[in-house]
């Protein structure tokens, strides 16, 4: 006889904070590292740790201590790697829960292995943006400065998750989520349309049988994805950098310079480069991935234009764009050239990640070099500035140096440029999707209210890659496709 | 068993209408849905409650169909009788065709519906209104409202402090002032080329100086929709035989959980017919559009089709469904529900007279449309109040709804709050992670409306956890617990259902059997034989075929005393862990919720990191709470972030305030509470 307390769950009240998702990231940086750290927090972390590390239940490493084990998959038990563990009990951890770091080699491919596995155990899910800092600052565990910091620092994690996510939706997988999206989004409607309306209007039984072998057509297709080794796309790895600005202002001269070979084709004729030339460049040990794209002017030519279409989709994807203008086309004052700069980046509109280069001081004479360096030093609402020759390669070395500390920065942040997480996640959603569409099936006879419920869930998880879909929008479609009285 | 109501109108009327008395807590204006609603509902809270109508008899009418619920409203309707509203217990007495849409479709989006005698319909409300104590009815048509200036001490920039009526001098004042006029405001009545001022025919229109106070006096926002009304056939032209008949259920399922049977017998219930349009019923409509002002000035009409004119046109060469509603048990009149159109009624009987069952049909009232003002409802706070108008609440179409369901839930609302007000208590929300009205108002107050807003379940995103079955858990406990909206009587009787609800599921828990046993004593469910271990009654419940009553015949001496809520039950066993499932999601809006922003935030000058866009947004729609900001279109999580800090360091400045006057170590306390409290939109 098995004895059971009785919660108050009848109430329909809450009963109180419920126990929380666990979440993990990469809180590490890339480039010039050999270990790699993954945390994870939250009531599952000593689950993923015991069955991740090979612990046995209930017998978990001493706190705070760290461990040498190996790690492994929990389903295939295949070994990805040897790294050290550590175990943190709440509330004596960083984000107040139960915490596990799990320190590992640094390459993309063990990194990959790894926070797959890990999205894999169940209750465990990739982090959102700023989730970790959030949990951390619910348990009281940040001062105030920190507290203070924390909403530049969700959209700064934002923007770099949005960059990130958006390279990858750009592709043929993006269209392939979205079109995915699209076909559940119909598949609910006519569902709901079906609840809310069939009794009422004349709504056709076939609608279901329709929406039946759409959902067993969406489930096959998202296995088998999941299945698929090959994962669709290489992906491309690195800080990405995008040199933008009007035409002939330098920006492949700029682009050959810093990979020292004449990557790009460079002439005199304004609207030489018409494609994307993307190179991976080493800067001071941290990958980069450097595009010159065509310069943004109004063309008639087919062939530009659609140059220019992609320059513009490239630089939103941008972690840090080098907005290149030719100086000898800036006012010699100090005040008129500042105005002309704040137009110019008004119009081309590169990310708030920006360094401005004033390219071509060899054809200027260095007074107004000089006086354009100190003069706009003082100006406010301008990004950062270097002023060089590729010509000549004066100022280069500054700008190096400029370019360095940005990218150094940019790599600091474990979110940007970092595809596996992107992956990682869009893999955890893509598997709780499909499994939620399992749940239309289980019900559909039985109760339509609950396999409804199922494809709602799918597309929250499936939306959280593809963006959100609200009530609205189903009864949208459900308008439009349906003729509903009053 | 029923509570039996014995009309006894007009003489006690007269003798209240005779009441001096210029003086009480909340005057509630209209005599509808959400009139009664307000005012039965202040009353109960305890307010001297005055209801100003035009015509008393006109209290409770059904002006459009003569039906009670459905899916979705039938959700509200069970809600406002949870929290011990008037309309689910006027349609147990005036039902007189009983069904439950969705029968088929799961629990949680089943429908109670009834067609309804509107005489008595209109009887239960008059009467029960009589009978309310603190309750007094006047006739009169309102002139103005009376505005001062506002009270310093609360938000706002007027005060509302009563009401004058049209010839009366003196003015009545009142705390609180609900208005529930409904398609009155600046209404039109449209048919064919003809329009006349108006908000119901037969009716007249009501006072231009209410409208003036609302837009001029009290500067809200308004916009205008409309509406209509199909037009009353003869049930003695009507031939039946050539429309499919649609009988009642055979048992009628009460809406109210006080009420365990029907006025209606089974037996006597009406039958409903139903029927189809024809091409030519297309062609009449076509050929004739220039002669219908009402559907040439829809410029931005809604998206779904509430007359056959927008029918035929958004889906032409299809056939429309028109149903055949009896109008009660002893009128002559049927009620052809999807022929809403405002036609000239020499073409609406021909239109009517192309549909086979109605090809000799004679039209007793022409169909008719209404155009009226409704106040944008972004005006309001959750509680229904005009945010910058102290004292006034609104409820019903004026807010932008279209139906009775959505209409009543509003009233009990505003006159919930309006009494709560006038009572110096504070005002109180209904939230949508525990109601279709919490979704109702939410959706109102913080989305605002651009069609008459009707009640769908695919509104609510806790659809499985809330369903008409469980409304008095969730409703009732809380009305009297928390809200003083519901009586002890109720109360005590929610309180039984929940502790006998809790003890079943522990011994439907606790109860259990190896596999091989159940087979044997329920032969004919297949119970997968690979499950190692007992398996719990619980367990056996998530068997679609499985019911309690099985159960009970193998545990009969654990089960029986549970065998009134079986179907509860059941119910209970399959949603439960899906409920359980959306527990954290719900749990996140409710600590959201608790965290008010201020009415009077200046969204433009707050120093903290806030885009443009989000300022505008947050300033235009003024989010009630941090719960509401979260969900407006373009916020971002790290805006959010930025405004919960800046909620946070707001109310660090308050209690240090009170830190200085009371006990500090307290006040310490609670901020680290608010703190702990505070949580975050992923």
């Amino acid at each position: 006889m098995k004895s059971c307390r009785h919660s108050s769950s009848l109430d329909g009240a809450s009963v109180g904070m419920a126990d929380a998702d666990t979440i993990f990231a990469l809180s590490s940086g890339h480039g010039r590292c050999g270990v790699a750290v993954v945390r994870v927090s939250g009531p599952a972390s000593p689950t993923a740790l015991s069955c991740m590390a090979g612990f046995r239940r209930g017998l978990m490493p001493p706190p705070r201590t760290a461990v040498l084990r190996s790690i492994t998959d929990p389903h295939s038990n295949e070994v990805l790697d040897r790294g050290l563990v550590l175990w943190f009990p709440g509330p004596h951890s960083f984000s107040g829960e139960d915490s596990v770091e799990f320190h590992i080699h640094g390459g993309p491919a063990v990194i990959t292995s790894v926070l797959q596995a890990l999205g894999s155990v169940p209750g465990v899910r990739p982090a959102e943006a700023g989730e970790f800092t959030r949990r951390a600052f619910q348990a009281g565990k940040l001062d105030l400065t920190e507290v203070e910091g924390l909403g530049d620092l969700i959209h700064a994690e934002t923007e770099a998750q949005r960059r990130q996510a958006l390279r990858q939706m750009s592709g043929d997988l993006g269209r392939l989520y979205q079109a995915w999206s699209h076909r559940m989004k119909r598949c609910l409607a006519h569902v709901e349309a079906f609840i809310d309306f069939s009794e009422d209007e004349l709504i056709d039984d076939g609608i279901l049988t329709e929406v039946d072998r759409t959902v067993a057509q969406l489930q096959a297709e998202m296995e088998q994805h999941l299945k698929d080794e090959r994962r669709g796309e290489r992906l491309r790895t690195g800080v990405q950098v995008v040199i933008a600005g009007a035409t002939n202002a330098g920006k492949s001269s700029l682009l050959n310079t810093l990979c020292q070979r004449p990557a790009a084709i460079v002439s005199p004729i304004p609207g030489t480069t018409r494609d994307v030339v993307d190179t991976a460049l080493d800067i001071g040990g941290f990958p980069v991935l450097l595009s010159d794209t065509a310069g943004l002017r109004d063309s008639s030519d087919l062939v530009e234009r659609e140059g220019i279409r992609r320059a513009v989709e490239r630089l939103e994807q941008a972690d840090l764009t080098l907005m290149v203008v030719d100086c000898s086309h800036i006012p010699a004052d100090v005040q008129p050239a500042a105005s002309f700069l704040r137009e110019h980046l008004h119009k081309l509109m590169p990310s708030d990640q920006c360094l401005l280069v004033l390219n071509k001081t060899d054809l200027i004479a260095d007074s107004q070099r000089e006086k354009l360096a100190v003069g706009l030093q003082s100006v406010p609402g301008l990004p950062p500035f270097c002023l060089i020759s590729c010509q000549t390669h004066q100022g280069l070395t500054d700008f190096l140096t400029a370019l360095h500390s940005r990218v150094k920065t940019l790599c600091g942040n474990p979110l940007s440029g970092s595809p596996t997480l992107t992956q990682a996640r869009h893999r955890t959603h893509l598997q709780r999707s499909v499994a939620a569409l399992a749940q239309y099936q289980r019900y559909r006879d039985a109760d339509l209210a609950l396999a409804a419920e199922g494809v709602r869930l799918a597309l929250t998880c499936l939306g959280r890659i593809t963006g959100r879909v609200g009530a609205e929008e189903i009864l949208d479609i459900i308008f439009k496709d349906f003729c509903i009285g009053k | 068993m029923l509570r039996k109501k014995v009309p006894r109108l007009l003489q006690v009327f007269k003798r209240t209408s005779h009441c001096d008395r210029q003086q009480y807590d909340v005057i509630v204006v209209g005599g509808g849905h959400a009139g009664t609603e307000a005012a039965a509902a202040a009353a109960r809270v305890g307010a001297r409650t005055l209801l100003v109508t035009q015509k008393i008899q006109t209290i409770g009418a059904l002006s459009c169909n003569p039906s009670l619920g459905g899916i979705g409203k039938g959700h509200l309707v069970k809600e406002v009788d949870a929290l011990d509203g008037v309309c689910g217990r006027a349609g147990d007495w005036a039902g007189i065709h009983f069904s439950i849409l969705n029968r088929r479709k799961g629990p949680a989006v089943w429908g109670p519906r009834a067609q309804l005698d509107r005489q008595l319909y209109r009887e239960f409300i008059q009467s029960d209104l009589l009978s309310t104590p603190r309750l007094t009815v006047w006739e009169g048509s309102v002139e103005e409202l009376m505005v001062e200036e506002p009270n310093p001490e609360k938000p706002g920039r007027h005060q509302v402090t009563g009401i004058r009526l049209a010839n009366m001098e003196t003015p009545i004042s009142a705390r609180s002032v609900v208005l529930t006029t409904g398609t009155f405001l600046s209404g039109s009545l449209f048919v064919g080329q003809t329009s006349s001022p108006g908000g119901r025919i037969g009716d007249a229109p009501s006072s231009a100086g209410l409208s003036h106070t609302i837009r001029e006096r009290l500067g809200l926002r308004t916009g205008r929709l409309r509406t209509g009304t199909p037009p009353r056939v003869v049930k003695n032209s009507v031939d039946v035989s050539l429309a499919k008949l649609h009988p009642a259920d055979l048992n009628p399922t009460p809406f109210s959980f006080i009420n365990t049977q029907t006025r209606c017998k089974p037996e006597e219930q009406l039958p409903c017919y139903l029927t189809f349009t024809t091409p030519a019923v297309e062609r009449v409509v076509r050929e004739n559009l220039h002669l219908n002002c009402h559907i040439q000035q829809d410029t931005k009409g809604p998206r779904y089709c509430p007359s056959i004119e927008s029918r035929v046109l958004r889906f032409p060469g299809r056939q429309h469904q028109v149903w055949l509603e009896p109008e009660g048990l002893t009128s002559d009149l049927l009620y052809p529900q999807g022929l809403s159109t405002t036609m000239p009624p020499d073409v609406q009987l021909r239109l009517l007279r192309e549909i086979p069952a109605l090809h000799k049909a004679e039209i007793h009232t022409p169909g008719y449309g209404v155009q009226y003002d409704f106040v944008c409802p972004t005006q309001l706070s959750p509680a229904l109040q005009v945010k910058s108008t102290q004292g006034l609440f609104l409820a019903g179409q004026i807010n932008g709804t279209t139906g009775y369901e959505e209409a009543a839930a509003q009233g009990l609302v505003a006159g919930l709050n309006a009494a709560r007000s006038a009572l110096a208590m504070p005002t109180v929300m209904l939230s949508r992670t525990e109601s279709y009205i919490g979704v109702l108002i939410d959706d109102l107050v913080s989305r605002g409306v651009t069609e008459p807003y009707r009640m769908f379940t695919s509104r609510a995103e806790f659809r499985a956890s809330l369903r008409p079955d469980n409304a008095d858990l969730r409703l009732t406990l809380k009305g009297f617990e928390e809200l003083g909206c519901v009586s002890s009587e109720r109360y005590k009787e929610a309180v039984r259902v929940r502790d006998t609800l809790q003890d079943a599921m522990a011994a439907l828990q606790s109860l259990s059997a190896l596999p091989h046993i159940w087979k044997q004593k329920l032969p004919n469910i297949e119970i997968s034989e690979n499950k190692s271990g007992e398996l719990t009654c619980m367990n056996l419940l998530l068997y679609n075929d499985v019911t309690i009553e099985m159960l009970a015949s193998v545990f009969p001496e654990s089960l029986s005393p549970y065998m009134e809520f079986s179907q509860r039950l059941k119910i209970e066993a399959v949603y439960r862990p899906h409920c359980d499932l959306q527990k954290r999601e719900m749990a996140r809006i409710q600590r959201e919720e608790t965290m008010l922003l201020p009415e009077d935030l200046d969204y433009f000058s707050l120093p903290v990191s806030l885009s443009q866009e989000v300022r505008e947004i947050l300033d235009r729609v003024r989010p009630t709470t941090l719960g509401a900001a979260t969900r407006l279109e373009g916020m971002t999580p790290a805006a959010t972030v930025n405004l919960l800090n800046y909620v946070r360091f707001s109310n660090r400045k308050v209690s240090k305030i009170h830190q200085k006057e009371t006990d500090p170590k307290k006040a310490g306390e609670e901020e680290d509470l608010h703190v702990r409290n505070a949580s975050l939109r992923q």
